[in-house]
């Protein structure tokens, strides 16, 4: 009987090669420090909470729907290290931040990084968990219309929606427009990526929404993996092009190889 | 805590859970079973069942916080809140009895919930045509280049979806069908392959403990020291 599954040994062979490279951009980062393509969203977060302190007005934070166990996780996870990095600069700025969840899985990790956030800023008596870190409801359209309510009744200076969004994402940012709060989202759920884009001020589009959290650290090696993932870009681009090539002259070469 | 107990043993714990997963996607392990199931499979569903049972567990983590939030905004009389906050933990109580002593598949809770959540879910779902109806009112605007080529563009599509004009102007059919077939999945596709990529650098970031959404920022002693 065969150990690797029919249709899915060129994705394993992908994977590996994905991996090594990446590690191997993680270790070339400890010598020298990759350069950062600018991500305005993620440079603008200083300007965004300096807006509340000076309203005087929450900060408010979600990541959307999905859990820790579905596909959707890793975007959930790159909106939780944004979150760490929004809630460490609320207690600098002394402004009050909201984290409104839809998974009460969440609930647990969101309240620890930002707790520990809190600790770093020095200020870990002024992080409330009850007040900041709010459970709505795990049913899409109550989660929504709660979000709606607290832009309408706490009216946020501003919005930071990363995260796995579906249909909420039009009614949180025009709710949250309507009410003027300066706003950055990003998601990688390609439908919602328009809806984004029309309103609001800063956006990060797919991949840098995983990208946010080694852009935010600066740590050499998280810093490495987004080297990595840059050299997997080229590799699929150099398949793609072969693809386009071969099958142009009549060979199936390409295809066969990526249905192994 | 030590740096062991907060993230050695959970990065551990992952990049194991994740290696089975992965593993029981990719191959199939001998001994397998009669079903032509590889042991990672019932290894895999088991893993999949702590999970429901973590995540019932944090709903009433959650419910815990609702009643604390909104009881607080009741007992301050918060301006503007505290009512729906009295309406929702009325509610909450009333689903909760009706479940607990009638059973979640009875004709009562069945009623309630059709007739409450799922009217008004449907309420909030149609109400997104008018956010939207907005939202392009918004962007259909000739303010700079990208404005105006997304302007025409987004008239085409929206022509070309609108029964009359299809019918007098059947170009637009053509045009309509290049910029959604073409265009767009091109560029969707562009943005799938990098956000699978970012998935895998994320994962591995996870699983060595190096992603601060997972366990927070590193300290500079554990950036030196690595944090497995």
């Amino acid at each position: 009987m065969a150990i690797l599954v029919t249709g899915r040994i060129f994705a394993l062979l992908m994977l590996i090669i994905i991996w090594i490279v990446i590690l191997y951009a993680m270790e070339q980062a400890k010598k020298k420090l990759p350069p950062f393509r600018k991500l305005t969203g993620l440079d603008a977060l200083p300007e965004m909470v300096g807006r509340a302190a000076e309203m005087n007005r929450p900060v408010h934070f979600t990541t959307g729907l999905g859990s820790l166990t579905e596909s959707v996780a890793p975007q959930l996870v790159a909106g939780l290290a944004v979150l760490a990095h929004v809630a460490e600069l609320c207690a600098n700025y002394g402004v009050k931040i909201i984290y409104s969840v839809y998974q009460a899985q969440v609930m647990p990790l969101a309240t620890e990084l930002m707790k520990s956030a809190y600790v770093k800023a020095g200020k870990p008596e002024e992080f409330i968990a009850e007040e900041s870190v709010r459970y709505l409801s795990g049913a899409q359209f109550a989660y929504a219309s709660a979000v709606q309510g607290i832009a309408e009744r706490e009216r946020p200076a501003a919005n930071i929606m990363i995260g796995p969004f579906y249909a909420e994402s039009m009614l949180f940012a025009e709710t949250f427009n309507r009410i003027g709060s300066i706003q950055l989202a990003g998601t990688a759920r390609g439908y919602q990526i328009p809806f984004f884009a029309v309103i609001c001020d800063y956006l990060l589009i797919g991949e840098e929404i995983y990208a946010a959290g080694a852009y935010l650290s600066k740590d050499p090696q998280q810093a490495g993996t987004i080297r990595g993932q840059d050299y997997g870009k080229a590799l699929a681009l150099i398949l793609m092009i072969l693809g386009v090539l071969m099958t142009a002259v009549g060979s199936s070469f390409i295809v066969d190889l990526l249905g192994m | 805590m030590s740096v062991t107990v907060k993230k050695t043993i959970p990065v551990v714990i992952v990049a194991v859970v994740a290696f089975i997963v992965m593993m029981d996607y990719f191959l199939v392990l001998p001994p397998v079973n009669e079903a032509g199931k590889s042991w990672t499979s019932s290894t895999v569903t088991d893993l999949q069942n702590w999970g429901i049972i973590l995540t019932a567990f944090s709903l009433g983590f959650g419910a815990v916080n609702l009643f604390y939030l909104h009881s607080k905004h009741i007992s301050r009389r918060v301006p503007g809140q505290w009512m729906y906050s009295l309406w929702l933990l009325i509610v909450i109580v009333i689903f909760t009895v009706i479940g607990v002593f009638m059973g979640p598949t009875s004709d009562q809770y069945n009623w309630l919930y059709n007739a409450s959540y799922f009217a008004l879910s449907a309420t909030v779902y149609s109400s997104l045509g008018f956010y939207m109806t907005s939202g392009l009112y918004r962007a259909l605007r000739f303010k700079t280049v990208e404005s105006g080529v997304f302007t025409i563009v987004g008239l085409v599509v929206l022509a070309r979806n609108a029964p009359a004009f299809a019918v007098y102007f059947p170009i637009l059919k053509t045009w309509g069908s290049f910029v959604s077939d073409i265009l767009t999945t091109s560029a969707q596709r562009g943005i799938m392959i990098g956000g699978a990529l970012g998935a895998i650098s994320l994962g591995i970031r996870t699983m060595t403990g190096r992603e601060t959404g997972f366990l927070g920022k590193l300290t500079e002693e554990e950036r030196g020291g690595g944090a497995v």
